[in-house]
């Protein structure tokens, strides 16, 4: 591995630029997420930054159950994300549909079969350390030796 | 003039500061003991009275499996939402998560349940599905025709005059067996649990 690759991975694992998208959430996870900007847990001291825009975001946070307003802007709202990129699922609605997954609801999870999900954070919210941690682990390794891999 | 330049740059410039000030940290990210998280077996043998899987509010969230050591619950991450009702639900204390077990223990309270079935007449065409379908139903009379007609008023649900009629809710364990075979939604159950005060009693010791 070059010097020029070993520099690339340490600056991609200690700069991680976020985008969330809620496609159909009770507010819960999106409450988790904002949770995670706050002083106790203070995701930017982790070096990760929440953006917000899906052009300059390599994490995608994926929140809620998918309804269908959602069939057309996800798929393109993930493309729009320069590679190396990721995806996470989190909550169970995105995972399972939590309790909206009941027949007659509009609901149509798992958001996997719409765009690819790199991880999965379960839980009815997770807490904000359980996401940090998914984010902390998922990009380190996904975007390690990017131009490697895709040569 | 200069020394007291000295002594304030001294002050200012403290290793411990710039350390502070360049690798700030909050405290790092535990999960504390108390937190309810998935509920996790005790080792206490479960009866199979399924108390857990009424109790569940999440859909797919729970299943009694028998293993070779017998009945054995298991909890789906994905779909449970660590709400903690089964745990309090089990008569055995099979179950536990966080710190429900102790503070039922000093509170000595436990869940009590009870169902309420609706039938919306308009919707009920009487093809007796829901009353053939339900295991109580079956138990007090085996040989209910397919019409879910019976000549005994002990049964929880009956269709007479062309509608469901609910004879017995108390009876009703809540397994909802009727609602998925109902082929026209006309038939509800709702689980209402609650939790009551129980001096003499302390159900979740096995
Ligand atoms: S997983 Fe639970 S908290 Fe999160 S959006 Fe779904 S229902 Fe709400
Ligand atoms: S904690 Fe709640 S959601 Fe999870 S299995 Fe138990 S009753 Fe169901
Ligand atoms: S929910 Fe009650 S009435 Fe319905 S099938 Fe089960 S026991 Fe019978
Ligand atoms: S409630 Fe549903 S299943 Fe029962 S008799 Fe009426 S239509 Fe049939």
């Amino acid at each position: 591995m070059t010097i020029l690759q070993k520099v690339k991975n340490f600056v991609r694992s200690r700069s991680i630029h976020v985008a969330y998208v809620d496609v159909g959430s009770c507010n819960g996870c999106d409450i988790e997420v904002l949770a995670c900007l706050s002083p106790r847990y203070d995701i930017e001291q982790y070096g990760i930054f929440v953006h917000n825009n899906p052009r300059e975001a390599d994490i995608l946070l994926v929140i809620g159950a998918y309804t269908p307003g959602w069939e057309e802007k996800l798929r393109g709202l993930w493309e729009k994300i320069p590679p190396p990129k990721a995806a996470i699922a989190i909550g169970n609605c995105p995972i399972s549909g939590c309790l909206f997954a009941r027949p007659h609801t509009l609901v149509d999870p798992p958001v996997a079969k719409h765009i690819p999900i790199a991880a999965q954070v379960p839980g009815c919210p997770p807490r904000p350390t359980e996401i940090l941690s998914a984010i902390l682990s998922v990009a380190p390794t996904i975007f390690a030796d990017y131009e490697v891999k895709t040569k | 003039m200069a020394l007291s330049l000295v002594a304030y740059i001294r002050e200012f410039a403290r290793v411990e500061w710039a350390k502070k000030f360049l690798a700030a940290r909050t405290a790092p990210l535990v999960i504390p003991p108390y937190f309810r998280n998935y509920p996790e077996l005790t080792g206490k043998t479960c009866t199979h009275h399924l108390f857990c899987m009424m109790a569940c509010p999440a859909p797919g969230a729970i299943d009694v499996i028998r293993t070779p050591e017998g009945w054995q619950p298991r909890i789906h991450v994905g779909h449970c939402i660590r709400c903690g009702l089964c745990v309090e639900a089990c008569p055995n204390g099979v179950l536990s998560s966080g710190r429900i077990l102790e503070s039922m223990f000093l509170d000595n309270t436990r869940l009590s349940f009870s169902f309420a079935i609706t039938v919306d007449l308009d919707r009920c065409m009487g093809c007796g599905n829901c009353a053939v379908a339900c295991p109580v139903n079956k138990l007090i009379d085996a040989q209910m025709s397919h019409g879910g007609r019976a000549s005994t008023d002990d049964l929880l649900l009956k269709v007479s005059d062309g509608k469901c009629h609910v004879l017995h809710v108390e009876k009703c364990t809540g397994c909802k067996t009727c609602e998925h075979h109902c082929p026209n939604e006309a038939i509800s159950v709702a689980r209402l649990l609650e939790a009551v005060h129980s001096p003499e009693e302390e159900p979740w010791t096995s």
